[in-house]
């Protein structure tokens, strides 16, 4: 039996990112430095999900926390690691399937259709996604039959030579605005434990909440596939001497 | 003095400086050098020149041009500053974190030099220096919120939670009203203010705190997390049930989940009805049901069906249910079969192949019927990878590796664009000691374009599933120089994945996602507890064990004699040794050609990108590794980890055993076992060890340190006391485990050791320990293994061994 847990959030399976790695490299040609999966698990902790087969006899937990399996180390039989656009061409805030992949002994278990509807989810919820995007093979038939047929993805084009060794994929996306929060019920209820609070009203927004510019344009756009990773998350300026 | 320079040659310098920052490093050089052509001593042009000749690759070039700056300058906090980031590049972090100090004792205000202080204290977990350098990042800046939260992880990373939380208390009192939901850095702060509250352990608290700010964070699993577990803790059961259902709802597939309703629920595990009444609740009843979802399973032909249900055998009954109930489909079914429909040949086909796993399953293991079930899947499916898949794994149980490599050699033909059945055929050709051969496939899905080839890939792209087992298996063939080279290719990836974390100790801080990178940093000092590094460990030890008592395999693998016996005659070892020498020689001729012709290849080829050069591997044979004068030296850095992340390791405390023993550290040896013996007080090598530290004991060149014998004497006189008869003790270890081969051989071990003469009996036990009611395949081959110990003649063994397993090609001696 397959567990379908979150990658990072509470508690931690940060801990399974080696066997993740070993099952997209046992799988895919498309193959990643840890640190990748580091950056996206750090980045957005709340999108990727991983299937692990079920210890015999359960988890025990080892923890304080009730769920903690850390530790467990079961054996991971897929994953999904996503993102979010950093800097969408379109000016549309969406979500990105980095890379998707379950080991041929637990195919067709509907394992993949899971991991995904997870991930859509929070993409949803966490980042108010308008929708995600994500490349396929066009030789890659059950894949397209999960993400057009099943998860109702619609193929927005094909991107010539997309892959390395030279095939095409199809650009697929799919709205999420279904699934978004409703921030405004939200600003409305902080807005009345305000005035329970306080009658004083404050500043809608604290200045000091905001990032400082300067300091967030030192980060590199990271290019996909195996070329990133080590160097490029160092910031470019790192002994700035003046 | 350092030289002062004119206005020109300041701009100039001010010019390498925005060249370093735009990666422009080859003008960087050349403006430095204009500068310096005028300004020979100017030590802070110097620096900079050595950071970018270091960016370039050249770094001892760069660390003594750094050295250089430093004497022209020591007053300067760039040369300092550089000379500290020199150090990091090559992990110094104790000299790195000397030279930003006398960097920052230099210019107190800059906040590059703070930062890389403080990032390195980070790396060093050095939580009190981190402290107070975040607290004076947080004193120059303190309008950013990062400088706050940062100052409270060093808090609470160093155990102060009460500081961690009045910090992000007192931020928090300075916001002006609420940010916006979007602002997922104030959301993010806030459940990390949470989970510092609950580990404090006042739930109460963080409970409250939660349902006051959670419903505005939008990591909304992550608040339902948390607050089921709160709940659960608080032992407020009904609405901890009310928490796990509404996860549940969210996502069915996690037992963790069940298992949190069940504690809320308070429902014993020993009830099964209640268990079923709540597993039903959620669609998962699977007993009840087993035969309508086998059906359909089967005829849509999903090929992990089996995957799926195999954990239910640990139920004996169950087991038995599937397995009558899918006979029963075949037989019913098989008459029909011939001329009949697709979906029926497809359905009959796929109970074929389900028979095939279930009979090749540990649990349920007949692989004669195994074989026919996969036999008659494959000749109505001829194309299908899985089934033939399944025929190789049936030989990997038959202990045939070169059968089991044929046979998934021919699956991977099937469908060669699938990299998931290359790797899989790959691991069997390893498993099969063909080492060359594995690489050969796994070639075809890596880029090949780095220096070491397809070997370079798997070791870029930290592939360690694949250095594992080609380390194991030049182990196996005591080619000890590659498996030595594969083992530290695994050590070194496990040291990159420790070393990662480093960018991320700035990178989180601005991205805001702080639970997150606390997990990571957490995760980071346990690192080597992940089974991947138990497993190469282990392999290293054995390794360096084998090389410290058989010194001459430096030279590679020595053949033995015939019918595997272990050469005793001193000529014939020397015409060995020399064969074995040739043959390394030929090995490395072999290497000098291939890197002879991949130079002349570079030669024509243009220059690389940005004037960076990847370093060719000097020593792709592991020669430098094997010729090492100390292995038990070495090992230590493989040891030590081991038994410090993996205490409950048993396998790991016998080889600690080893390594001490041999080392003369009577002290740590005898830790090793005592930890053993609380694992498991009658694991067959523990019981060998006992004796042996006995008998090491009784023969020490010169008696124990005072000190050292103060503890030893006692401890291990509660593991084996000095007035045990020692073969009654022996005897009755063996009375008690009769049943279990690898017990039974441990004991035949320690009686040979304890009396010579009692080796033909040993012999003759030993064969018939092969009729244990507990033996294995891998105890047999261990049987066969300890002949070879003792020197003795393995035919017989081997022959009733091969009745047993005919299949098996570890008995056939020829």
């Amino acid at each position: 039996m397959v567990d379908i847990v979150p990658l990072s959030s509470y508690p931690s399976y940060i801990d399974l990112l080696p066997s993740i790695q070993t099952c997209n490299i046992t799988n895919l040609p498309e193959n990643y430095f840890l640190k990748y999966y580091l950056y996206h698990a750090l980045t957005w902790p709340q999108l990727s999900f991983v299937a692990v087969v079920r210890p015999k006899g359960g988890y025990s937990s080892k923890g304080a926390k009730a769920g903690d399996v850390s530790g467990h180390y079961p054996k991971v039989a897929g994953y999904v690691l996503a993102k979010m656009e950093e800097e969408p061409t379109d000016g549309m805030q969406h979500g990105h399937i980095t890379s998707l992949s379950v080991m041929r002994t637990h195919r067709r278990l509907g394992i993949a259709e899971r991991l995904m509807r997870m991930s859509q989810r929070a993409m949803a919820e966490s980042h108010r996604a308008n929708y995600v995007s994500l490349h396929v093979r066009v030789s890659n038939v059950a894949a397209l039959h999960l993400y057009r047929d099943t998860l109702r993805f619609e193929v927005e084009k094909v991107e010539s030579k997309y892959y390395a060794d030279g095939e095409d994929a199809y650009a697929m996306r799919l709205n999420l605005e279904s699934m978004w929060m409703d921030w405004k019920a939200i600003e409305a209820r902080d807005r009345e434990n305000a005035k329970d609070e306080d009658a004083d009203e404050g500043e809608p927004v604290g200045e000091l909440g905001k990032k400082d510019a300067a300091e967030d344009d030192k980060m590199v756009r990271v290019k996909v596939g195996r070329g990133l990773g080590v160097g490029d998350l160092v910031e470019k300026n790192e002994s700035q001497q003046s | 003095m350092p030289q002062q320079l004119s206005p020109k040659d300041h701009a100039l310098f001010r010019q390498v400086v925005r060249n370093f920052e735009l990666k422009q490093y080859k003008k960087g050089i050349k403006t430095a050098d204009q500068v310096l052509k005028k300004n020979p001593n100017h030590g802070d042009t110097e620096a900079m020149k050595a950071l970018i000749m270091s960016h370039l690759g050249q770094s001892e070039e760069a660390f003594a041009l750094a050295k250089e700056a430093l004497r022209h300058d020591m007053k300067s906090h760039i040369t300092w500053h550089v000379y500290g980031l020199l150090y990091r590049q090559e992990k110094n972090y104790e000299e790195a974190i000397k030279a930003y100090r006398f960097a920052l004792r230099i210019e107190p205000d800059s906040g590059p030099i703070q930062r890389d202080l403080a990032l390195l204290q980070m790396q060093m977990r050095d939580y009190q220096g981190y402290i107070q350098s975040r607290s004076a990042m947080l004193q120059a800046r303190p309008n950013f919120r990062q400088n706050w939260t940062a100052l409270a992880i060093a808090h609470h990373l160093s155990g102060d939670l009460e500081e961690a939380e009045k910090i992000l208390t007192t931020f928090e009192d300075t916001l002006k009203g609420t940010p916006p939901v979007a602002d997922m850095e104030h959301s993010e702060a806030t459940l990390y203010k949470n989970t510092i509250i609950a580990e404090s352990g006042d739930l109460a608290r963080a409970l409250e705190h939660l349902e006051k700010v959670g419903y505005r964070c939008t990591d909304v699993l992550a608040v339902m997390e948390m607050k089921a577990d709160y709940l659960l803790r608080l032992d407020r059961k009904e609405e901890a049930a009310e928490a796990y259902t509404a996860l549940l709802e969210r996502n069915p597939e996690n037992s963790v989940y069940y298992n949190g309703l069940i504690l809320a629920k308070g429902i014993a595990e020993s009830d099964h009805n209640a268990l079923k009444a709540l597993y039903d609740e959620w669609g998962d009843d699977f007993k009840q049901a087993v035969d309508a979802y086998l059906q359909r399973m089967l005829k849509k032909g999903v090929p992990s069906l089996f995957a799926n249900i195999k954990s239910l055998y640990d139920d004996p009954a169950k087991r038995d249910t599937v397995q009558a109930l899918v006979e029963g489909y075949v037989s019913g079914k098989a008459a029909q079969a011939n001329g009949s429909s697709d979906s029926e040949n497809e359905f009959l086909a796929s109970s074929y192949y389900f028979l095939a796993q279930h009979y090749n399953y540990r649990l349920s293991r007949d692989l004669a019927k195994a074989t026919e079930y996969a036999d008659k899947a494959i000749a109505l499916f001829p194309k299908s990878v899985e089934y033939q898949l399944t025929k190789a794994r049936i030989w990997k149980h038959y202990g045939n590796p070169a059968k089991a490599a044929e046979e998934m050699e021919k699956a991977r033909l099937l469908d060669e664009k699938d990299r998931y059945i290359n790797s899989k055929a790959a691991k069997y050709q390893l498993r099969n000691n063909e080492n060359d051969k594995a690489l050969d496939l796994m070639s075809k899905f890596t880029r090949n374009e780095t220096v070491g080839g397809a070997m370079g890939d798997l070791h870029e792209m930290q592939c360690v599933w694949y250095l594992t087992e080609d380390a194991e298996a030049y182990l196996r063939q005591k080619k000890l120089g590659l498996a030595l080279k594969r083992i530290h290719g695994v050590y070194n990836i496990f040291d990159t994945w420790q070393e990662d974390q480093f960018d991320f100790h700035g990178f989180s801080l601005r991205k805001g996602m702080i639970r997150a990178y606390v997990d990571m940093v957490r995760w980071e000092d346990r690192l080597r507890e992940h089974p991947f590094y138990a497993r190469i460990a282990t392999s290293a030890i054995k390794a360096y064990l084998l090389l410290h008592d058989e010194p001459d395999l430096v030279h590679g693998p020595i053949t033995s004699g015939a019918n595997g016996t272990e050469i005793t005659d001193d000529a014939e070892r020397k015409k060995a040794l020399k064969k074995a020498k040739k043959e390394q020689q030929r090995l490395e001729k072999i290497e000098a050609d291939k890197r002879e012709a991949r130079k002349a290849a570079a030669a024509n080829a243009k220059s690389t990108v940005d004037g960076e050069v990847k370093k060719e591997d000097q020593d792709p044979l592991g020669n430098t590794l094997v010729q090492t004068k100390e292995p038990l030296k070495d090992v230590m850095k493989f040891l030590t980890p081991l038994l410090e992340l993996t205490p409950k390791n048993i396998e790991a405390q016998t080889l600690g055993f080893e390594v001490y023993l041999r080392r003369g550290k009577h002290a740590l040896a005898l830790k090793c076992l005592s930890a053993a013996h609380a694992i498991d007080p009658s694991n067959p090598t523990l019981h060998v060890q006992l004796l042996q530290f006995r008998k090491a004991l009784d023969s020490l060149a010169e008696p124990l340190a005072p000190q050292v014998a103060e503890v030893v004497n006692p401890e291990f006189e509660k593991l084996l006391p000095k007035s045990q008869d020692l073969t009654q003790w022996n005897e009755s270890y063996l009375s008690a485990n009769k049943d279990s081969a690898s017990h039974v051989q441990a004991a035949l071990t320690v009686r040979q050791l304890l009396d010579k003469e009692s080796k033909a009996q040993c012999e003759k036990d030993l064969v018939a320990s092969l009729d244990a009611l507990k033996i294995s395949f891998d105890d047999a081959v261990s049987g066969l293994d300890l002949l070879g110990e003792w020197g003795s003649d393995k035919t017989a063994f081997a022959e009733k061994a091969s009745k047993k397993w005919p299949e098996a090609s570890a008995f056939q001696l020829n």
